[in-house]
């Protein structure tokens, strides 16, 4: 009894004394410039988009997190989970040792609360209503065990609960918000992360301030941390050059006045994939179109110099891709495989492109319109539309560029798709490690991109490709799981009915008299998950 | 008097009413916000619960009649985005503008009056000549440029003032500078015109041929008389700074109303970008009925028509 007395004192003393260093090695205030703070909430029901992953992320934990070193899923508030034998459920097993800012401990209660409200009717959550489909009931075992009944199997259902994805796995206090009432909660909020929240100023900044224990996500270097919002882009790097900020969002522009100015470039890899699509082509109406024939759309993708594109287009800062929605960090994929078939596949070769236009019966090329439009965030996608329409326009092909704002251009694809059937249009990948959703959304009858057919009109194709995508998200065994992937990823890619052209990044401006090398999460543009881990500039770097 | 201010108020529910009705159907014009809020995979279901959660599913006449209705008892509507009263998210960003309003305004009257007076005064010489160039770039000069330009001499290059946001005085030089530069071209044309009547009429004449000095006719006699249209401009330029700083506020990073305007229609934020609209609309009318009140105490011929 003594003896484990003693025991108990001493692991306190070393958590104490771990502790006392933690905070006595916490310095100064890292300041990051962000185009955007999304809708500035700290509810995290009530943000739908990204943002949250940089402001919401470095006070809330998420229920799965990231593997820190490849990318895709790893360990989070859950330090591991599993998959009944039949499906019906998962497990998720909570990290021991977890406390909430104010101190109460972490527990199973707060999964099922946090996933509970996140599915509740005033969430704007933008997958609440996919939890509100997959989630049959929840069950909390004991304190730190938690049962996910789901409706019918799902094997990508943890990834669904990771920043990796996006916020439905955000962890929030249960006790704390019950007792205080969601407004209190949103005024002051408290989480299990890194970060404690300071203050938010409207239109302006978040400010926070290092917890000063040992944290599973890391440890922060800086003693406080303000994320400022300055929309223009020049006006981030001027900050940056002058120290009033030290980490700032950039995009391609920028790298070159960047790298001048003697800053760092931080690039992230695979956040998307631009890509090149094709709308409505199974439609009697288009049955006629030279774009019909799979001779045409592999010959398209021929003439691209992608490489060319990467160094003039992105500065050299992207790579060749992967197919449809595969990145390196991309679970269930034989990655050798795919960057075999990608540099092949994927390479420049107008010879081959003329020649299997002359094959299609196209020697003189033919006249199509190409819908360029670029989504949220990766504004650079027109001037990539641009450079690949002028590609096309040198094996023969007429083409009429109509640039649509995305936000004309997503009504568009709804339903008939009037305006982009039988188009080629622009369009892109986010990075995401699971890849069947994306296929999913884009190519499936009932989808939003349905580009294979129509749920009424699911001719051969359509459905073959709904029975391998069927088998893949049915499939328990990860090793066959992997097989049927392989297989519908092969499916898509031989009808070149949606093209990568490039895997594009996220790119940062660092001021390296402020902060230290640091590697961001790849895949995850924001870094509100890696806030934590970025030293000093006289601090060891982190690579 | 009175009876002039109560026609006017009236007039100006009308014009509030019509300015409500046009921008909801304009919001509504550029498309549905659950496709901004929403990742590109989301599926048909989760595009629904959003627009249902959101309150967007109902008829348009349904949802122009429920604003309406609360507007008239104050009430705004709720942003979609930040989930708060659009009312007092405008209140929260308006002292932000008008803390930019002051320094502004002493930029724009301090260099536009004398310049314009110097210009109408010394007509056709150098002087005049260096103005009115001065005011053409003014005009023609684009404000985000002028605002990265700016940022880039005075803070990267020369580091003497900070690149952007709120803080102590130093941070309102360049802000004010960019907004205050158009202002100087105009309120400076005008008052060079208005001057070059004034000193043409008879009484001036008159002065002169009574021995008073140049300077006293110039500034009791000629200026006073100049300054009554520049004070119609005046009202309009300073509702125009309140209202209309949406590029400034986004270059300096400057939290006020015309960011808060800009971000409105950039995410399709109906509410927001509605109460936005219908509160500017108030401040301009608010303006314009005090300047013409103003008008009508300077001017002894509008008192009496």
């Amino acid at each position: 009894m003594l003896s484990r007395l003693l025991s108990l004192c001493f692991g306190c003393l070393v958590l104490a004394w771990t502790a006392a260093i933690a905070a006595q090695d916490q310095k100064g205030t890292l300041i990051i410039a962000l185009d955007t703070l999304g809708a500035q909430t700290m509810d995290p029901i009530l943000e739908a988009r990204a943002p949250h992953t940089h402001y919401q992320a470095p006070v809330f934990d998420s229920i799965v997190g990231f593997n820190y070193e490849k990318g895709g899923i790893g360990p989070g508030v859950a330090e591991r989970w599993e998959m009944a034998p039949d499906g019906s459920h998962w497990t998720f097993y909570v990290r021991p040792g977890q406390k909430w800012h104010n101190g109460d401990p972490v527990t199973a209660e707060d999964v099922k609360f946090s996933l509970e409200r996140t599915m509740s009717p005033e969430s704007v959550s933008s997958s609440a209503a996919a939890l509100r489909r997959n989630i049959q009931r929840i069950e909390v075992v004991n304190n730190q065990t938690v049962r996910v009944y789901t409706n019918g199997i799902l094997p990508y259902f943890p990834e669904s609960l990771s920043r990796a994805v996006f916020q439905e796995g955000q962890l929030m206090p249960k006790k704390y918000l019950e007792t205080a009432g969601p407004e209190v909660f949103r005024k002051k909020p408290i989480g299990s992360g890194p970060w404690k929240f300071v203050r938010s100023v409207p239109g302006d900044r978040v400010e926070y301030e290092a917890v000063d224990y040992p944290h599973w996500r890391g440890t922060p270097h800086f003693k406080k941390m303000v994320i400022v919002l300055v929309p223009e882009e020049s006006t981030r790097v001027a900050m940056v050059r002058t120290g009033e900020a030290h980490i700032a969002s950039i995009s391609p522009e920028s790298i070159r006045e960047v790298e001048k100015a003697n800053m760092r470039v931080v690039s992230v890899p695979g956040t998307m994939q631009a890509l090149f699509q094709f709308y409505g082509l199974y439609t009697p109406e288009f049955q006629q179109s030279p774009l019909t024939d799979v001779r045409v759309r592999e010959a398209m993708s021929l003439a691209i110099n992608r490489q060319q594109l990467i160094d003039h287009v992105m500065y050299g800062k992207a790579t060749l891709p992967l197919p449809l929605s595969i990145f390196r960090y991309s679970v269930d994929i034989d990655i050798k495989r795919w960057e075999t078939w990608s540099r092949e596949a994927l390479r420049y070769d107008p010879e081959r492109a003329k020649q299997l236009l002359t094959d299609a019966g196209h020697p003189n090329g033919f006249a199509m319109t190409f819908v360029n439009t670029a989504l949220p965030g990766t504004p650079f996608m027109t001037q990539i539309g641009e450079a690949v329409a002028d590609f096309w326009s040198k094996i023969g092909i007429q083409v009429t560029i109509k640039n649509i704002e995305w936000g004309s251009y997503q009504p568009m694809m709804r339903g008939e798709q009037k305006g982009l059937a039988g188009t080629v249009s622009m369009f892109r990948a986010a990075g995401r490690p699971v890849a069947e959703s994306r296929y999913h959304s884009g190519l499936a009858g009932k989808s939003e991109g349905h580009l294979f057919g129509e749920e009424r009109h699911c001719a051969t194709t359509c459905q073959e490709f709904e029975r391998l995508h069927h088998a893949v998200i049915t499939e328990r065994d990860e090793a066959k799981r992997i097989e049927h992937t392989n297989r519908m990823i092969d499916f898509v890619a031989q009808t070149w009915i949606v093209v990568p052209i490039l895997e594009g990044m996220g790119y940062w401006a660092i001021n390296p008299k402020h902060v230290g090398a640091f590697r961001p999460l790849p895949g995850r543009h924001e870094l509100g998950d890696v806030f934590e881990r970025i030293p000093r500039s006289e601090q060891k770097s982190w690579q | 008097m009175q009876r002039y201010i109560i026609q006017r108020v009236l007039q100006g529910v009308l014009v509030l009413l019509l300015v409500a009705t046009i921008v909801f159907f304009l919001g509504r014009l550029t498309g549905n916000p659950a496709d901004l809020m929403l990742p590109e995979d989301a599926t048909p279901e989760d595009r629904q619960a959003l627009i249902a959660t959101l309150g967007l599913d109902r008829p348009y006449y349904e949802q122009l009649y429920i604003f309406l209705l609360n507007a008239v008892q104050g009430d705004l509507g709720v942003s979609i985005r930040y989930r708060q009263p659009a009312a007092a998210l405008f209140f929260d960003r308006l002292p932000n503008t008008l803390q930019l309003v002051p320094a502004t305004l002493a930029l724009a009257v301090g260099v536009a009056l004398p310049l314009g007076m110097l210009a109408a005064v010394y007509r056709g010489s150098m002087i005049d000549k260096l103005a009115g160039a001065a005011a053409v770039c003014g005009i023609a000069t684009p404000s985000f440029w002028l605002g990265i330009v700016l940022i880039y001499v005075f803070s990267v290059q020369l580091g003497w003032l900070p690149s952007a946001r709120m803080g102590g005085m130093e941070h309102y030089v360049l802000p004010s500078i960019t907004l205050g530069l158009f202002l100087v071209a105009g309120l400076m044309r005008l008052v060079r015109s208005s001057m070059l009547e004034v000193l043409d009429t008879e009484f001036v004449k008159l002065a002169r041929l009574k021995g008073l000095r140049e300077l006293v006719i110039v500034l009791k006699h000629c200026l006073r008389n100049a300054l009554i249209p520049v004070i119609t401009l005046f009202g309009v330029l300073l509702a125009q700074l309140v209202t209309g700083a949406i590029v400034t506020e986004t270059v300096f990073a400057w939290p006020g109303i015309g960011r808060l305007t800009f971000e409105a229609v950039l995410f399709r934020d109906y509410p927001l970008l509605q109460a936005v609209v219908v509160l500017d609309a108030i401040l301009v009318l608010g303006i314009t009925l005090m300047v013409d009140i103003l008008y009508a105490y300077i001017d002894p011929r509008i008192r009496y028509s």
